[in-house]
């Protein structure tokens, strides 16, 4: 017989364990950077650690993850005790049935119960909308609200919902070991029956009830698929923060705060670990398990997996349990507030806090990736935002949708200031629903630095020549539309066989490999650091990533010879919005100068302010003492004779619309 | 006194019924129906289209398995053979970056993996470059490694593998000892024992770890959506856009949904149909 070889076997351990850790590692380090990027060294600093607490965004998804989590862990643990004692009551083949359906949440996919929860809550929405207005109509003498949206209950529901078996599948081997005589002794003996639950069986179950606790407490405070889907815009645990910024740039401040609540899960583990080595080595063997039936199912949580996230659950729970009470004591409640949907990085967010501080009004600023998506989000019910901003097409749609609510442009002043070329566009013709936000176009971003020629042409996105470095628009108009730009045909065609003359060029692209992927807002980070050569995306854009290039990189943008789309992002109100007052003051302070010359210098798109657009060079030299480059301000606000070559994509037919997104979908399967 | 504990399971019921049953009788629901409301059976034909999703989803979730398992048994396997102190270090090491969200532990990779990532860097730097466009007269300037099957492989394996490791770490923890020096005082040499008598007896383990590795791995959309850079759509990226992504068709994706909830179903009944057959075997 060989010796058993150690050495060997711990040398893959080692890898195996250097394999785990590597990225985390690698979070931690970056977390002490001192720039701001993921993979370039800029030195050592604790700036992300003391920004943290000043990042809203991360503060008040640590804070709804951890609420949401603590209840759910509560009402779980307690309906999932009772709900496990009832079961036992029953008979076996009755509480085998039902144990089945109760194991259904555990064993789909989190994706599939999370999409199920949401058109559950979505019907339950629309048949109490009109059951909200029945009543309503019937009386005068009180009113029911008739919208209602995802938000904090469907999240806190979900969790509860996928909770309960975690905490019955614990409590349940502790009732099947339990003597069943104890109870009827303890009734026979005069206890009530209340006396008896709570002297006899809650004791005799109680281990069961703390694991079953802990385990939800973990899965709540783990999960991201099943909030994502359940939660609606308005609240956003900390993974859906981090999905959220995944698209885009991980702040380091996101770096920070998991290093934080890694390292004391270390340190508590560590703790609980030496000091469960020092009871072990006092003796007290362990006692034999008894194997019950469900012990395939148990297996899960009594392995060492679940120790461990027990031992880590509990360690946390406590520290959540203080966080959540300090929150709460600094939290405000019943301020007036108002809900933004925006884009991603689109607006300078002083503007916010210097409305919230001038109105008192709290805003909820969400973003989304792009129009489609927007869409997707309205049209599922998961959004319960105010004030929007679409873009010129997606607001003809929502207005032929009967989508959106009519403004009082008496509330709105500033609309004024906005130049006429802006107002009364074919989206919107009477400007009845819409004030401008922002314009721009659409062009190619090229890194000088890898390819060898000027680029003037689309034609640089299809050339094998780049194969692997082009970055493909992720969305069907805009990839769709400048196929069409490069063919010469207009980007609102309606033609079938033009639409699929413009896809078969993407799709023959994407077969021979020269698409490294498809982004939105992943592209900044890819492009300015020079990880893909050419990509398309806005203007305003452009000029932030210029701004973060790094060190080899020389970004430039051109608006191709076939020419481009030029689009106007208004903001707009959603029909029924509960807070129409508030978002026209919001709308109004936007459309202000101040707030748009700040807006332009901070997102680089250009303003539809006439005053605004006129003052920016000056107002640049003033703030930076230099003059700003002619050059760029015409990227920024793209001359006459460059929109001239541009088209403004207007809204398609139902049938050309429904092309799209099968078009779309195809390609990704290919 | 009996049937008034059973009155406990009554609000349960009704829960279920709600939050458990329901929502998945509105999956089947839209799955059958068009947007106007009528009956149909166009989402389930439409699907053919995507065919090769569902061919790669399970193709990387079947190599993702594979992969974990072949580390993770071995891993297991060597960790359980290592002392009580060691035992319980390499448990919590395991465990601990469960604690850091797998979207993040993600995201690392991709600065990493990335053309100009980290790795790609470090090859650079050590000269790997020179040498093979030396040896080979090419003009190699990085490894693409972002936005492939491979990367979204990886970023399986390396969040689920402690899913693979826990469960037959576990089991063969739990083996008695006693059955392992049996075989080796009646003949049988290190391979033997472990084939006829570790491996077996691991098996259940090996099966829940199994389960517990594809079923997440083949409804992915976010570690394909940040390693597969939207060029490696799986079955969850498919969900995720009817739903909340570009391409607004919830009977589609419910049709889907209910696909994929199939599925998992039929794997789990054979596999738990596998696994209690051997253990009877073990038992008899």
């Amino acid at each position: 017989m060989k010796k058993f070889d150690r050495g060997g076997s711990r040398f893959l351990i080692g890898l195996m364990f250097l394999f785990l850790y590597l990225p985390i590692l690698l979070l931690i380090i970056f977390s002490f950077n001192a720039g701001d990027s993921s993979a370039v060294w800029r030195g050592f600093s604790l700036h992300w650690y003391s920004e943290l607490f000043h990042n809203r965004l991360i503060m008040e998804s640590l804070y709804s993850t951890l609420l949401v989590s603590l209840l759910a862990t509560a009402i779980s643990t307690a309906a999932g005790t009772f709900a496990a004692i009832g079961l036992y009551s029953l008979s076996r083949r009755k509480r085998d049935a039902l144990l089945v359906v109760n194991n259904i949440p555990m064993m789909n996919a989190d994706i599939v119960t999370g999409v199920s929860l949401c058109l559950f809550f979505v019907a339950f929405f629309q048949g109490w909308g009109s059951f909200a207005r029945w009543v309503n109509g019937m009386q005068g003498a009180f009113q029911l609200p008739t919208r209602l949206t995802l938000g904090f209950g469907t999240l806190l529901l979900a969790h509860i919902a996928f909770n309960i078996p975690y905490v019955i599948l614990n409590v349940a081997p502790r009732l099947r070991q339990m003597d069943k005589n104890l109870v009827d002794a303890a009734q026979d003996l005069g206890c009530t029956w209340m006396q008896a639950f709570w002297r006899v069986i809650l004791p005799e179950i109680k281990p069961g009830i703390v694991s079953g606790a802990l385990i939800a407490f973990t899965m709540s405070v783990d999960d991201f698929v099943i909030s994502y889907f359940t939660a609606g815009s308005s609240t956003s645990t900390l993974a859906m923060a981090i999905y959220g910024m995944t698209k885009r740039r991980i702040t380091p401040e996101i770096n920070a705060v998991s290093t934080l609540l890694f390292l004391t899960v270390l340190l508590l583990l560590v703790i609980v670990n030496v000091r469960e080595a020092r009871q072990e080595r006092r003796g007290a063997s362990m006692e034999p398990r008894k194997l019950t039936w469900m012990e395939k199912l148990a297996v899960r949580t009594s392995t060492p997996r679940w120790r461990w996230v027990k031992r880590g659950a509990g360690a946390a729970l406590a520290c959540g349990f203080v966080a959540v009470v300090i929150f709460l004591t600094g939290a405000t409640s019943s301020r007036p507030v108002v809900n933004v949907c925006s884009w991603g990085e689109y607006i300078d967010t002083d503007l916010i806090t210097q409305f919230e501080e001038e109105t008192g009004i709290r805003v909820n600023y969400q973003t989304v990736e792009s129009n489609e998506t927007l869409y997707s989000l309205l049209k599922s019910g998961g959004a319960d935002y105010d004030v929007v901003v679409p873009s010129d097409y997606m607001i003809a749609k929502l207005l032929e949708e009967d989508m959106l609510e009519e403004l009082d442009y008496g509330n709105i002043p500033n609309f004024s200031l906005i130049d006429d070329r802006f107002k009364h566009l074919s989206y919107d013709p009477e400007n009845r629903y819409t004030v401008p936000y922002t314009w721009g176009t659409v062009g190619l971003i090229y890194n000088a630095n890898m390819v060898e020629e000027e680029i003037t042409s689309w034609s640089a996105l299809y050339d094998d020549k780049y194969a692997g470095n082009v970055l493909l628009i992720n969305n069907s108009r805009d990839a769709l539309g400048i196929a069409l730009c490069y063919l010469g045909y207009s980007v609102n065609t309606t033609d079938e066989a033009e639409i699929r003359e413009a896809y078969q060029v993407i799709a023959d692209a994407n077969r021979r490999g020269v698409f490294q992927g498809k982004v939105m807002d992943e592209v900044f980070q890819k492009m300015e650091g020079g990880n893909a050569a050419i990509a398309t995306y806005y203007a305003g854009d452009y000029l932030s990533m210029v701004d973060n290039q790094a060190d080899g990189v020389d970004l430039a943008f051109v608006i191709p010879e076939e020419g481009s789309n030029w689009f106007v992002d208004a903001m707009c109100v959603l029909k029924d919005a509960p807070h129409k007052t508030e978002a026209e003051m919001w709308i109004n302070f936007i459309a202000s100068t101040e707030a748009n010359l700040a807006n332009m210098d901070y997102i680089w798109y250009a303003s539809p302010n006439r005053e605004a657009l006129e003052q920016y060079p000056a107002y640049y030299e003033e703030l930076y003492g230099e003059e700003l480059d002619q050059e760029t301000y015409e990227i920024m606000a793209a001359p006459p004779e460059v929109l001239e070559r541009c088209e403004v994509y207007e809204n398609l037919p139902g049938e050309t619309q429904k092309l799209y997104s099968q078009l779309w979908v195809e390609l990704g399967t290919d | 006194m009996k049937n008034k504990r059973a009155l406990f399971a009554v609000p349960y019921v009704g829960w279920m019924a709600l939050f458990v049953v329901a929502p998945i009788v509105m999956v089947v629901i839209y799955a059958f129906t068009t947007a106007d409301g009528g009956v149909t059976m166009e989402n389930f034909a439409s699907m053919g289209t995507y065919a090769s999703v569902f061919t790669r989803s399970f193709w990387l979730a079947i190599l993702a398995t594979l992969i974990c398992l072949l580390i993770g048994y071995p891993a297991a396997y060597f960790i359980s053979r290592e002392g009580p102190r060691f035992q319980r270090v390499a448990m919590m090491l395991i465990m601990l970056p469960m604690w850091m969200n797998f979207l993040l532990r993600t995201y690392s990779w991709m600065s990493v993996l990335e053309n100009n990532g980290l790795l790609n860097r470090f090859f650079s730097a050590i000269g790997l470059f020179t040498l093979i466009n030396n040896i080979f007269g090419t003009e190699l300037e990085y490894f693409t490694m972002i936005n492939t099957q491979g990367a979204v492989v990886l970023g399986m394996v390396y969040n689920y593998l402690p899913f693979m490791i826990l469960p037959i770490y576990s089991v063969i923890e739990k083996m008695d000892g006693s059955l392992v020096e049996a075989a080796r005082d009646l003949g049988a040499g290190s391979a033997r024992v472990f084939r006829k008598v570790i491996l077996p007896l691991s098996l259940p383990g090996v099966l829940s770890g199994v389960t517990m590795v594809f079923v997440p791995s083949v409804s992915t959309f976010a570690i394909s959506r940040l390693l597969g850079g939207g060029t490696q759509m799986m079955l969850g990226d498919l969900i995720e856009q009817q739903f909340l992504g570009g391409a607004y068709n919830p009977q589609l994706g419910a049709a889907i949904s209910l696909v994929m909830m199939v599925i998992v179903v039929v794997c789990m009944v054979v596999m738990n149909h596998f696994g209690e057959g051997e253990e009877q075997a073990v038992m008899l």
